[in-house]
């Protein structure tokens, strides 16, 4: 059907008008930053209902209402800039990203509380004409939405490459300090980043809501996500490149949904950014010219003096944890630490990947979920005694893992997280639509519980005693490795990739060293949880799990064995001890972290 | 502020611990204190909507039962836990819940991935978890302390199915659905009993929840011929599949799930759900007083707000626990034999509502058949769309 192909390529483009808008503010940041500003997708979601304010409250016309949202978020992205990110402009690169995620947290939630997290509806305020295009019709929302973004990427190429803050810009991305040096006012190109990025998001939030009668709180991740795939498609940085990357996108979504149906949408749009990786590790439109993306050298990941913790401190505190269930403490707290625990054990497998070897993973739980369906699997299916099968779960997931990561081990810095991201979301679309295995999303229950030597463990206290004892086991285990020559190859990889090749060390081969580790670790948790939840499906561990990871091991202090454990404490505690704060505890959870990041950007026991 | 903080934190701590050491199984009979249901669900993440819901059904009910004179003399109240509908904190929750003397019954959680994993721990324990929106099959196998009083999808869909073929005259359908635990199961009722009443399955189409973008879709739809488009969606997703369906032009007759009946579904949808058909438990104009009760109590206690489908489940949900404690008592095992034995509560979606024992889910839900006109949703009056 000819008129069909014509339809979806037009519906694929019209998807892609959607993604640009976000993918345009991302490009800016990155651009001027590098730095993948997470806060991108809640910019929007602050300008949708800015919008909203504006439209149903004080009845604005349309002109009126783009200039309200704009001059508002561009204000909102002034604040971040100026209290969120400036302060770690000297710190290690990686403060910044999580604290773009601190700040979505908070952006996230004050709208939520503000608004209610019911949907609301945002009326178009353009007249409802349609055009006929092939088979189906285009309005004017559509046009105004391409004008939009065809127009800000347009305006942004000139600005950059024409005017003499877009010279400042352009001379501020290349070489911070001499830009310095030859007077460039950093700050000020960074504010005046900022301001026009978010004021492209609040925009583009405002649009998309009225495109869709719609906005909720929900919106601001599925918003970065893409804009995220859509940028590093056409190149990280490149503002032209992000437009066509976010057509792209929408194209191969569009045909994806033709030919294999709707639920593999997502599923074609995260290949085709891993296969872009792959073949053109800068993105399609990287110009030859451009410098390599990511610094040479090990400044992505910088070394700091980690805490020395002596050796009785850490014993005492191992002892004080493995008596635990003796003191009068409610099972409530035991079960909290075993979320804490199994949390650790995904740290651990992070920070041996992100923080030793320097690939900083954002799809971690798609280990976890090879894990916990593996070990789900065998038990329930070949009768597997349930130690057996976490094993199990702990070495498909290390092989399975490793295999599927294998392919972007060429790449640096953000690439990897990127590169990582989409792999966590195919696994987890796999598992949705491979139904024969997984039972999609019905999902699989009835898993055995917890059990060893043909004993049940179903009380918290040995609940809490078996899963202590297997993440300090997995610890000890990876603190030998990092103290042997091994280890000292997988810093030298990350410090300096150049050197160690030159030093006779095969990248790749230690990459998938480091993976298979720490695949099998957080195989071993999700297997663990899948026995202890007893039901699970495609969402049991989302995009969500991941960021929490990463968050975690940033926290704790890049590859820091006993920083990964604190952090996972930490952050499965916090939540729980601020229930009394009730619908606040997520706002005040994201302001602690912000601080965090803020006061200890190299983590709570430094970078090891 | 940050001492207060602190000072009440320690409080709750140690009041936790303290509840924990004197932990016994025969609650405490303090005829002063109300009689606490434990809530776990959704105030923060991407389903804080539904939890928000929740508290607004809870609220009405409780409001009518202290009125009523309470539980024997005694108030009813709840402790609302947020799980953010994650199962890392619904396990926790569950623990905390299932060593609080003062919980005598669990209400939620709402997704089933949060619900299911925190079985385990409520059978363990021997505390009811009463998860009146968990229509996953297997969640009440999960044993015999799980009881729900979601609508079985085994009823619901060869209800909808009924109207759409025998009624509306439907013959080829394309049915899109959330391809969620719920959306899956409800398909498969749907598509079994649509083709057992002589209908068609033109295309089925499974969306994620966050998906908002349906062109491609509805193109494969087209492509099908169909003459009528079933949603088995929740109310913003329906609401965004039929504007875009009218937008690029497909005409046909829309049939959609009982979860999209909301006054949401008209605000997102504007002009675009005119004429949209849907097999709802409940509507506004329902006689049973129990229903007018509901909807009238409801405007006037959310400034004319007009009640939803989660809104009557939570309230009836509430209900249907005060009914169950006025026979069980404080005493949880009690409570969850009490289950068994009442009879006939008034319940806006099943009508006079009575556990099936074997299944611990409550059959025979009501059935309305809508349609929405003029922007309202009206009873069919069997004319053709």
């Amino acid at each position: 059907m000819m008129s069909s192909w014509l339809d979806y390529t037009i519906n694929g483009l019209i998807v892609g008008n959607v993604y640009a808008l976000v993918a345009v503010g991302l490009a800016l940041i990155f651009g001027v930053s590098r730095l993948i500003n997470f806060a991108q997708g809640s910019i929007y979601l602050v300008g949708a209902y800015i919008g909203w304010v504006a439209v149903v409250q004080l009845h604005t016309p349309l002109p009126l209402t783009i200039i309200i949202v704009a001059a508002a978020s561009a204000l909102v992205g002034l604040i971040i800039e100026r209290f969120g990110l400036r302060p770690l402009q000297n710190s290690v690169r990686i403060a910044p990203l999580l604290a773009t995620i601190g700040i979505s947290f908070v952006l996230d939630q004050l709208v939520m509380l503000t608004f209610s997290p019911n949907p609301r509806a945002l009326p178009s305020q353009l007249p409802d004409v349609r055009f006929q295009v092939g088979g189906g019709t285009i309005g004017p929302l559509d046009l105004l939405i391409a004008g939009v973004g065809l127009t800000s990427a347009l305006l942004l190429f000139v600005f950059l490459r024409y005017s003499k803050l877009g010279w400042a810009v352009r001379a501020t991305a290349q070489d911070r300090d001499a830009a310095m040096q030859m007077g460039v006012d950093v700050n000020r190109v960074n504010q005046a980043v900022f301001g026009i990025a978010a004021a492209l998001g609040g925009v583009s939030g405002l649009l998309v809501g009225m495109y869709y009668n719609q906005i909720d709180t929900a919106m601001s991740l599925q918003a970065t996500l893409k804009g995220v795939v859509a940028e590093v498609v056409g190149g990280a940085g490149n503002v032209p490149g992000a437009v066509i990357g976010s057509l792209l996108l929408g194209l191969v979504e569009s045909y994806g949904v033709a030919v294999f149906g709707t639920s593999y949408r997502n599923l074609f749009a995260f290949l085709l950014l891993v296969v872009v990786l792959v073949l053109r590790p800068n993105g399609l439109f990287a110009s030859a010219r451009q410098g390599p993306p990511e610094p040479l050298t090990g400044t992505f990941i910088a070394p700091s003096r980690p805490v020395r913790i002596p050796r009785w401190a850490l014993l005492v505190a191992a002892a004080i944890f493995a008596i635990l269930p003796f003191f009068p403490v409610s099972f409530y707290v035991l079960q909290t630490m075993i979320n804490a625990w199994l949390l650790g054990m995904l740290a651990l497998s992070l920070t041996l990947v992100a923080g030793t070897i320097g690939q900083v993973s954002l799809g971690h739980a798609a280990l976890l979920a090879i894990g916990a369906y593996t070990s789900a699997l065998l038990s329930l299916t070949f009768s597997a005694p349930v130690g057996v099968a976490i094993i199990g779960g702990g070495l498909m997931s290390a092989a399975l893992g490793t295999a599927l990561i294998s392919p972007s081990f060429r790449l640096r810095g953000h690439y990897v997280s990127i590169a990582t991201l989409a792999i966590g979301e195919i696994v987890s679309l796999v598992i949705l639509n491979w139904e024969s295995v997984t039972r999609g999303p019905i999902g699989i229950s009835g898993i055995p519980p917890l059990s060893l030597f043909g004993y049940e463990l179903v009380s918290p206290t040995s609940i809490y005693w078996f899963s202590f004892i297997v993440m300090v086991v997995l610890a000890l285990l990876q603190a030998r490795l990092l103290g042997s020559h091994l280890g000292r190859s997988f810093r030298a990889i990350r410090d300096d990739d150049i050197a160690a090749r030159a030093y006779g060390l095969s990248l790749n081969r230690y990459k998938s060293l480091a993976f298979i580790f720490g695949g099998f670790a957080a195989g071993i948790s999700g297997g663990i949880a899948a026995h202890l939840y007893s039901y699970i499906n495609h969402e049991t561990f989302n995009t969500q799990q991941s960021i929490l990871a990463l968050t975690v091991v940033i926290l704790g202090g890049l590859g820091n064995v006993v920083g990964a454990i604190v952090g996972a404490v930490a952050l499965v505690g916090l939540p729980e001890v601020f229930r009394v704060a009730a619908e606040y505890r997520i706002l005040i959870y994201g302001i602690v972290l912000l601080l965090l990041v803020r006061f200890r950007p190299q983590g709570l026991l430094g970078t090891m | 502020m940050s001492n207060i903080d602190r000072r009440t934190l320690v409080k709750g701590s140690l009041a936790a611990m303290m509840a924990s050491a004197a932990f016994s199984r025969s609650a405490f009979a303090q005829s002063s204190e109300p009689i606490l249901l434990g809530v776990s669900g959704p105030l923060t993440g991407p389903n804080a909507q539904y939890g928000t819901q929740w508290k607004q059904g809870f609220d009405l009910a409780l409001d009518a039962i202290l009125a009523d004179g309470g539980i024997n003399g005694r108030k009813l109240a709840y402790s609302f836990e947020d799980s953010q509908s994650d199962p890392r904190q619904s396990v926790a929750i569950a623990q905390k819940f299932v060593s609080d003397p003062r919980i005598v019954l669990e209400l939620g959680d709402f997704s089933s991935p949060a619900s299911m994993a925190a079985s385990p721990i409520y059978q363990r324990a021997g505390l009811v978890q009463f998860g009146f929106t968990n229509s996953h099959p297997d969640f009440t196998k999960g044993g015999d302390f799980m009881w729900s009083t979601s609508v079985s999808q085994a009823d619901e869909q060869p209800l909808l199915a009924a109207y759409a073929v025998k009624k509306l005259g439907l013959k080829k359908l394309a049915v899109l659905h959330l391809n969620t635990d719920w959306g899956r199961t409800s398909r498969d009722y749907f598509v079994n009993a649509a083709k057992e009443y002589g209908a068609e399955i033109a295309v089925t189409e499974g969306y994620i929840a966050e998906e908002r973008d349906f062109r491609s879709t509805l193109v494969r739809v087209r492509d099908s011929n169909p003459d009528g488009l079933i949603l088995i969606s929740y109310y913003s997703d329906g609401a965004l599949i039929a504007r875009q369906a009218r937008q690029v032009g497909l005409k046909q007759v829309i049939c959609a799930a009982s979860s999209v009946y909301s006054p949401k579904f008209l605000e997102l949808g504007g002009e675009a759900v005119e004429d949209v058909h849907v097999g709802t438990r409940y509507f506004p104009e329902d006689p049973r007083p129990e229903v007018q009760k509901f909807i009238a109590g409801f405007k006037k206690k959310y400034n004319g707000l007009e009640p939803d489908a989660f809104n009557a489940y939570a309230y009836d949900a509430m209900n249907m626990a005060a009914a169950v404690v006025k026979i069980g008592g404080t005493d949880r095992r009690a409570v969850r034999d009490a289950f068994m034995k009442v009879k006939d509560v008034p319940s806006v979606i099943f009508g006079a509502a009575t556990f099936d024992v074997a299944s611990r889910r409550v059959k025979g839900a009501m059935n309305a058949e809508l349609v929405v006109r003029k922007g309202q949703f009206a009873l069919w009056d069997g004319k053709p769309t």
